[in-house]
């Protein structure tokens, strides 16, 4: 046998035993870690922080750029109309699409939790994460009672989270 | 002179008749049964014995080995030895006989080899030997031909990706914010605890039952 064929074969021998010195085979899946409440408004919260701060640089800086410049008295209200609709695109956008590609928005990376669909360990879509934010909103209306699930439910799950069918989990391991 | 020659003639022929029936006389005695008893007698006599001892416990021994080395008789016969077919066929039958086999089993083990190897490399000359190879291109074609290797860098990945580095990787490269971060985590997760047992107590529900807590950060 030459050496050009018998290097695959030793490098699928290395692999092998790679493979079977770092998997256990036998070891059962890690059982999820379900995130609480605590956990979760401080990630929100540090979420809100980012997005806020952002929108407070832009904002400063759309204001710089129209007090120098002469725009006439209606453009006020109109660049504050933009700016409301851009703040909620912005804030949208951030959620779905973290939730929807990592499933982890900065404060969630933070503080080492993650949003994935409830019945896989998969990122949910980008229509269901904007589903979740939406019941999100619904559920802070009536004085945040339909975050308290979360207190209650074997798997930590809120409103919003039942209804997107979604859960909170770790990121560390078990 | 000349009258002499029929008799000097005669007596040749004659001399020549003897010696041939002498040697057919002794060829005939040494044939016979006779002369093999006579000498199985011979040999087996105590007297045969006590000459040999004494031959052996003289200085005959010693007079016979000066002149096997003066003749050259061991390089003679050893010459004889390697250059015949019967070297080969000794070589042969102790090869089917299993003697390399159990030479290097008995060296193996045996206190012999690791007591030349332990000599050997406690030597001066194994210093010099290995500085001479470490400082020879030998080792650099061996370097190049390993980094070369796909193995090598399978290995180099695998052990890059293993627990035991990443996590000393990880624990090097955590800095001050990394441990503020894992101190909120713990606190968090812990007044998530508290809370929901709390909650619970309230609502006079059992405690849930979820999956412990990690460590201390």
């Amino acid at each position: 046998m030459s050496l050009a064929e018998e290097r695959p074969r030793a490098r699928d021998r290395a692999q092998a035993v790679a493979t079977r010195v770092h998997v256990d085979p036998a070891a059962p899946p890690a059982a999820p870690t379900y995130q609480g409440l605590v956990t979760r408004t401080i990630a929100f919260a540090l979420d809100c922080a980012v997005i806020n701060l952002v929108a407070i640089a832009v904002g400063l800086a759309v204001g710089l750029a129209s007090s120098v410049l002469d725009l006439p008295s209606g453009a006020e209200k109109g660049l504050v109309a933009i700016g409301g609709v851009a703040w909620f695109l912005w804030s949208a956008g951030y959620f779905v699409v973290c939730w929807s590609t990592t499933g982890q928005t900065p404060g969630d990376r933070l503080l080492h939790i993650r949003v994935r669909k409830a019945d896989a360990d998969r990122p949910l879509s980008a229509w269901r994460s904007f589903l979740r934010l939406v019941y999100l909103t619904l559920a802070a209306i009536p004085l945040f009672a339909g975050f308290l699930p979360i207190l209650f439910d074997d798997r930590r799950r809120g409103l919003h989270d039942m209804l997107a069918g979604s859960v909170v989990v770790g990121t560390d391991p078990a | 002179m000349v009258a002499l020659r029929p008799v000097v003639g005669a007596a040749r022929l004659g001399g020549r008749a003897i010696e041939g029936a002498t040697l057919a006389t002794v060829d005939a005695v040494l044939d016979s049964r006779v002369a093999t008893e006579i000498a199985d007698r011979v040999v087996d006599s105590a007297l045969v014995r006590h000459a040999l001892s004494r031959a052996l416990a003289g200085p005959l021994v010693d007079e016979i080995a000066r002149e096997v080395v003066r003749h050259r008789v061991l390089e003679r016969t050893t010459d004889t030895v390697l250059s015949g077919d019967a070297l080969d066929a000794i070589v042969e039958r102790a090869l089917e006989a299993g003697v390399v086999e159990r030479a290097a089993a008995r060296v193996l083990d045996g206190p012999e080899l690791e007591r030349v190897l332990i000599a050997a490399l406690d030597s001066a000359a194994m210093e010099r030997l290995v500085s001479r190879t470490i400082d020879s291109r030998l080792v650099d074609e061996a370097v190049a031909q390993l980094l070369e290797s796909e193995e090598l860098w399978v290995v180099v990945e695998e052990i890059a990706q293993s627990p035991a580095v990443t996590d000393a990787i990880t624990q090097q490269s955590m800095g001050f914010a990394d441990q503020v971060a894992d101190g909120v985590r713990f606190r968090s997760r812990n007044a998530d605890a508290w809370l929901e047992r709390a909650a619970r107590r309230a609502l006079r529900r059992p405690p849930a039952e979820l999956p412990p807590e990690t460590g201390e950060p």
